[in-house]
């Protein structure tokens, strides 16, 4: 297994700058945007990313290739941590805690509009079982291939894909009022 | 590749064929030409171009990757500059050590001259 990070670990371990950078350009966005799918509160995603990160420098000087690609780490990482604060969340209900919807301020009756459907996905995926919406975020919106999702989320493939199936199949019964034929 | 597992597989992952799993892609293409490939294509694209809808392309700020950065390691000085530091602390200690020494050796001349001094009852 080639791990396109493995040098840049080493590197970061030894606290060069330049693989620091690196490391937070190539990871940084994904990981907020994972959180943020997750967990429907920027904040909070932003959070979790800080709290990976911090887990990454303190793996950095013993990071062992071979045994799971940085991403894939950092994808588990971040799931378990939000999976952590959901759970929270259940227990603690925050009143002022949800989904922060598209800005509604755009004047365009077109760009509303768009919004509103933009809006009506967002909620629609952020209704979703928290492990369908994982693999949702994994596999749909960052590309991540089957089986580092499924390493990530740490089931089988065959599971992985019965979660994309159903979420999948809960999306397109929630979307159809809004869109006709899903 | 059946169509059943094509099926099964665009249910899972849509209809781009970037996202299909890397070892049944070939096959699952060549499915994806038939007529009734294009039919399973046409309704799971329906799906994605919602999703689409939904994609987060919210940049993060600069003060956050500052915070991610802040926790880093910190760069540790290159071998030459701890051996430098360590013969920078031995010259000082030597020194320190001569300079001790000759201010030792006059303090004792000192005390020699006024033990003589004091035998020859110069001072009282």
């Amino acid at each position: 297994m080639h791990d396109p990070d493995a040098e840049l670990m080493r590197r970061a371990g030894a606290g060069e700058t330049s693989a620091l950078n690196e490391i937070v350009r190539r990871h940084a966005e994904r990981i907020v945007r994972v959180g943020r799918r997750m967990l429907g509160d920027p904040a909070e995603a932003e959070d979790v990313a800080q709290e990976v990160f911090l887990r990454v420098w303190k793996q950095a000087a013993t990071w062992r290739t071979g045994e799971a690609k940085l991403a894939t780490w950092m994808h588990r990482v971040t799931l378990n941590l939000c999976t952590d604060r959901l759970r929270r969340r259940r227990e603690m209900p925050d009143p002022n805690a949800g989904l922060t919807l598209a800005d509604p301020a755009a004047g365009a009756e077109e760009g509303l509009r768009a919004q509103d459907r933009s809006a009506r996905v967002h909620a629609a995926l952020a209704q979703l079982p928290e492990r369908q919406r994982a693999a949702i975020a994994l596999c749909y919106f960052e590309e991540v291939s089957n089986i580092e999702a499924a390493d990530a989320m740490e089931v089988s493939v065959e599971a992985l894909e019965s979660l994309l199936s159903r979420a999948r199949r809960t999306l397109r019964a929630r979307l159809s009022d809004e869109a006709g034929n899903l | 590749m059946d169509a059943a597992r094509f099926e099964e597989l665009v249910a899972a992952y849509g209809a781009a064929p970037r996202r299909w799993p890397e070892a049944e892609r070939a096959a699952a293409e060549a499915f994806a030409e038939t007529d009734a490939g294009q039919r399973m294509l046409a309704e799971a694209r329906t799906l994605d171009a919602a999703l689409e809808e939904a994609r987060d392309a919210a940049p993060i700020s600069l003060d956050l990757r500052r915070k991610m950065l802040a926790s880093a390691p910190k760069p540790q000085a290159p071998p030459w500059r701890a051996v430098a530091a360590l013969a920078a602390c031995a010259v000082f200690g030597v020194a320190l050590g001569v300079g001790g020494a000759q201010r030792m050796g006059d303090i004792r001349a000192a005390d020699a001259a006024l033990a003589l001094m004091a035998d020859t009852g110069e001072i009282y």
